[in-house]
């Protein structure tokens, strides 16, 4: 145990990890220089795409260090994204330290700040480093002071690296070796082993990769997880290298694989404790949480006739991600479909891409809410992710929306957008602390409803993509919200109704009566498109009826022609959604999407 | 016995006008072969349909047919004379161009058996000729319906084209007077289209032309229906208007779905259940005439919906959709199937349930295309 070290490595989106992690793999001999071509931990395609880290995984290497000892380093993988921040906390979990990776062209970016304070409560081990200072941009100096300021480390312990030319990797190395502690476990107690991640495999199950924390456990033993209570034999047990290595035990302080039979994903849980059946640990290792989603959004197949394939697809996204909650739902508007419950914007955008690309689904989805709690006069609370479900304005005492907690670092000439642009999303400013005096680390509170729109965006461009973001969950608080619902010809538009701020209904209501008169073709009579609250109609345009539309000649060379024409336009109509007797083109939801709040 | 009409395509025109998509060719000297390819086709179809059609209408479409000779028309005429049986009353048209011919010229096409004249005016207006591109004025417009009108042509129709650019309603409604003025017992009249082939619709993508808007568009047609109706000339499709008894029979023969047999290049012909066409390029029709009898250059064979499909559109456009020939042919299906949408879009006023007939108002013409979406095929 006294030469194992197990770290992750904390860095923002694009400032290295990943590269990082190559480099060390291959001065391992872990992997070859050709294997390490593509950044070899993030496995999904659309992950390496986007160059964030979606599903953590780990990886062990064996170490010759300085010293003559032979080491081995598990490199437990974290997402990078602030929906997964309960993931991240169990993966640091997992680890005695980390690599704290920042670019040194770009500096700290709110990301890094917020996964550093992360891995400072789970107390681990900082170990600094700038990377990529062969960049004619890079600002050395400077982000070493950010980092001294940030975690109050010495100069001489922040080590320079470049990982693309494999510059410093040793010394990462080395520093793995001398500063991150060894595990300390006990062999001897009853076992306590973390899940902190876990794949779908569909021949094996539920593969859950685990560090043991105390005890050993070995094949055939017989196993329990305490937060499903359910009991299993360990069939196969082993470490991770590129593949699987069946070792049929591990012991504390390591870090590996076990497969047991486990059917479903969501009996492995990110942060449950396995344990034996028989003398086994009374009590489970603490931080387990039960995962819930942050955002709703309902998700329809573009044609209604897609149903069933668009629920395989869910189903057998889900075994790969267990965090997405679906439940079926139907619309008045856009027929059968499914309500989803997302971590974050990021994971609901994930999945409606890997939807759309892997599993070749063309759907439809709502505008995305958060979860409310609805306080009726009558003493009853109930709890709506969903705008169709919300009581009638009459019966609600109050509602209650989530809060969350937002750091934003910013290059500090932009710090006037930032306010003006909190204040439009009702955000509630705390303190600016800076991190040098060119960077500012400013603190907000905002409803979470706020930023899961078009938040990051507007973010982006205020500050031309410097500013960076990040958020955690802090409770639930009340505000004047109400239902804005969308008339078309009197009939509600279920796929369209919102919870908004009392403040920014008006607005909004008229935005999304401008585009739906936008796009919603002329019909054979007028529509009247409104915005109401309760009974109350606040915004309100007209579609004019369509005057005429009649090919005008039709002889005998124009009627197949004609006749296929018919037929297109025939799927087309088919493809649109039907709200009384006025039809609307899937474009309208989208676009609606696409509405600046 | 079966009906037949017969459509003639004479593809030669002095020029190509702006508006046309038509299939033309501004070089005469292949005339004589196309002549002699015509007559091979027409026998080659004589031989398989001959015995169960009467012909009852033969239309001579173009291109330009008034620019050939009289003597021209009357080969081709006759050959379809020696080849088919035709009816007592045959309806022959001739779609004349003003500005092609003299009363000489007429006279001789009125010898060769010519009955109907179909004029290619367009427009009085001398603005919107030169916009149209068209070789006539005015003037010589108005001589041609009259002179053929002199030369003894009784059944006399002009085709006049509204909602051009700038073209306000006097304007259009000075046309439609012009027209009425004088000795025709038919009038079409259409909403400019652009045609994905026509010169127009390059100079409108390029920004050199701008369209009026579909709202001025229904206001025209709107005026065009009310003007004709109120002098005589009663709507019998969406753009075509005659005074009673003077509803072209070729026309007809399209939109109640009866059979008819295309010569020429890109002809199309439809008989029972099949539609075929012809090559479009003279050359590649004379080739295929002489190699194979026929200038077939693509066919479909449609099922039985597709049909329904096909007789439902086009007597909408028309007529009606005649219940008891709908119920003859296709069954009462489509009528059970669409009985609640029927009724809705009568109680709406866009159509009549009448006399046997499920006929479009003038209101229900404007939107004929949005109204055949409603229906359950």
């Amino acid at each position: 145990m006294q030469n194992i070290r197990n770290f992750c490595i904390i860095a923002h989106i694009d400032h290295g990890k990943s590269t990082i992690a190559d480099g060390l793999l291959e001065f391992t001999h872990t992997i070859s220089e050709r294997e390490a071509k593509e950044q070899l931990l993030d496995s999904l395609d659309l992950e390496r795409e986007r160059g964030i880290t979606i599903k953590s995984h780990a990886i062990q290497m064996n170490y010759n260090a300085d010293d003559g000892n032979t080491y081995i380093l598990n490199l437990i993988d974290t997402p990078g994204h602030v929906d997964f921040s309960y993931e991240v906390s169990r993966s640091l979990a997992a680890c005695e330290g980390a690599l704290l990776v920042v670019d040194a062209a770009q500096g700290v970016e709110a990301q890094t700040i917020s996964n550093l304070y992360m891995a400072i409560d789970a107390g681990l081990e900082i170990i600094p480093v700038i990377n990529k200072i062969d960049l004619p941009s890079a600002m050395i100096d400077q982000v070493k002071n950010q980092i001294i300021d940030l975690i109050g480390c010495k100069e001489d312990e922040i080590i320079l690296a470049s990982a693309k030319t494999r510059v410093g990797i040793k010394e990462i190395l080395e520093a793995i070796v001398a500063r991150v502690p060894a595990p300390q476990g006990n062999t001897d107690a009853p076992l306590q082993a973390l899940i902190f991640d876990s794949i779908f495999d569909s021949y094996r199950g539920a593969i859950a990769y685990i560090r043991v924390v105390n005890g050993i456990i070995n094949e055939k033993d017989e196993i329990k997880f305490f937060a499903s209570g359910k009991k299993y034999l360990a069939e196969e047990i082993g470490i991770l290298r590129l593949n699987r290595i069946r070792t049929g035990k591990l012991e504390a302080g390591n870090v590996g694989y076990l497969i047991a039979n486990v059917k479903e994903l969501q009996d492995t849980k990110v942060g449950d404790t396995v344990t034996h059946v028989h003398n086994g640990t009374e009590k489970p290792l603490p931080g387990y949480k039960e995962i819930k989603p942050m955002v709703y959004s309902g998700l329809y197949p573009t044609n209604s006739d897609d149903y069933e394939d668009l629920r395989d697809a869910l189903e057998k996204y889900k075994l790969n991600d267990s965090s997405l909650t679906f439940a079926p739902e139907t619309s008045a508007a856009l027929g059968f479909g499914f309500r989803c419950g997302f971590l974050g914007m990021l994971h609901m955008e994930i999945v409606q891409e890997r939807l759309e690309r892997e599993f070749g689904q063309s759907i439809v989805t709502t505008l995305p809410n958060v979860e409310y709690w609805v306080f009726k006069k009558n003493g009853e609370k109930v709890i709506v992710d969903n705008p169709a479900d919300m009581p009638s304005q009459g019966e609600i005492e109050r509602v209650e929306e989530p809060y969350v907690r937002a750091q934003i670092v910013t290059p500090s000439e932009y710090i006037g957008n930032l306010m003006q642009l909190a204040i439009e999303k009702r955000g509630v400013y705390i303190n600016t602390t800076y991190i040098d005096p060119t960077r500012a680390d400013m603190a907000f509170e905002f409803p979470l409803s706020e930023i899961i729109f078009d938040f990051y965006d507007k973010l982006k461009s205020i500050s031309r993509g410097y500013a960076s973001f990040d958020y955690e969950f802090i409770g639930y608080r009340e505000s004047d919200l109400v239902k804005l619902d969308i008339l078309l010809n009197g009939e509600k538009v279920d796929a369209l109704s919102i919870i908004v701020h009392e403040k920014k209904a008006y607005t909004w209501g008229q935005k999304v009566c401008t585009k739906l008169k936008e796009l919603i073709p002329r019909h054979m009579f007028e529509i009247a498109v409104q915005a109401a609250i309760g009974n109350k109609v606040i915004s309100r345009t007209n579609i004019k009826a369509l005057r005429k539309n009649v090919l005008a000649k039709c002889y005998g060379g124009d009627i197949t022609r004609k006749r296929k024409l018919l037929e297109k336009q025939k799927e087309g109509k088919k493809r649109m959604k039907q709200v009384g007797n006025v039809e609307i083109p899937q474009e309208a939801f989208l676009a609606v999407l696409q509405i600046e709040d | 016995m079966n009906k037949l009409a017969i459509y003639v395509h004479i593809p030669f025109c002095d020029h190509k006008c702006i508006y046309c998509d038509f299939y033309s060719i501004t070089n005469y000297k292949n005339e004589g072969t196309y002549l002699d390819c015509l007559k091979k086709e027409i026998l080659h179809y004589a031989n398989l349909y001959s015995d169960d059609y009467k012909v009852n209408s033969i239309y001579f479409g173009g291109g330009t047919p008034s620019f050939v000779s009289p003597e021209y028309i009357s080969a081709i005429l006759k050959q379809i004379e020696q080849s088919f049986q035709i009816s007592n009353d045959v309806e022959i048209t001739l779609e004349t161009n003003p500005g092609t011919v003299d009363d000489k010229k007429l006279g001789s096409f009125l010898d060769a058996g010519i009955n109907r004249m179909s004029v290619g005016i367009q427009s009085f207006d001398k603005d919107e000729l030169n916009f149209l591109t068209r070789i006539h004025d005015a003037e010589t417009a108005k001589e041609c319906v009259l002179k053929a009108f002199d030369a003894g042509f009784e059944n006399i129709s002009v085709d006049l084209i509204f909602n051009l650019p700038g073209q306000s309603i006097e304007k259009w409604l000075t046309n439609l007077n012009e027209a009425v003025k004088l000795p025709v017992r038919h009038v079409s009249a259409y909403s400019l289209i652009l045609e994905k082939g026509a010169i127009l619709n390059k100079m409108v993508l390029d920004g050199k032309v701008t369209l009026q808007d579909e709202d001025y568009d229904a206001e025209l047609y709107e005026t065009t229906i009310d003007f004709l109706e109120s002098k005589g000339f009663l709507q019998y499709e969406v753009s075509n208007f005659a005074q009673p008894g003077y509803e072209s029979v070729h026309n007809k023969a399209y939109w109640q779905y009866g059979d008819y047999l295309g010569f020429g290049t890109s002809s199309h012909s439809f008989i029972k259940n099949k539609r075929w066409w012809n090559y479009s390029s003279l050359e590649f029709y004379n080739r295929a005439v002489n190699e194979r009898g026929h200038a077939i250059a693509g066919s479909e064979v449609l099922t039985p919906n597709m049909m329904l499909e096909e007789f439902v559109m086009l007597a909408l456009r028309s007529d009606g959709i005649d219940i008891a020939a709908l119920k003859n042919r296709f069954g009462k299906k489509w009528l059970d199937d669409n009985q609640p949408i029927l009724e809705n879009l009568k109680s709406n006023g866009f159509l009549n349930i009448e006399n046997g007939f499920i006929r479009l108002t003038k209101k229900g013409y404007l939107l004929c295309d949005e109204i055949l979406l409603n229906f359950i095929f």
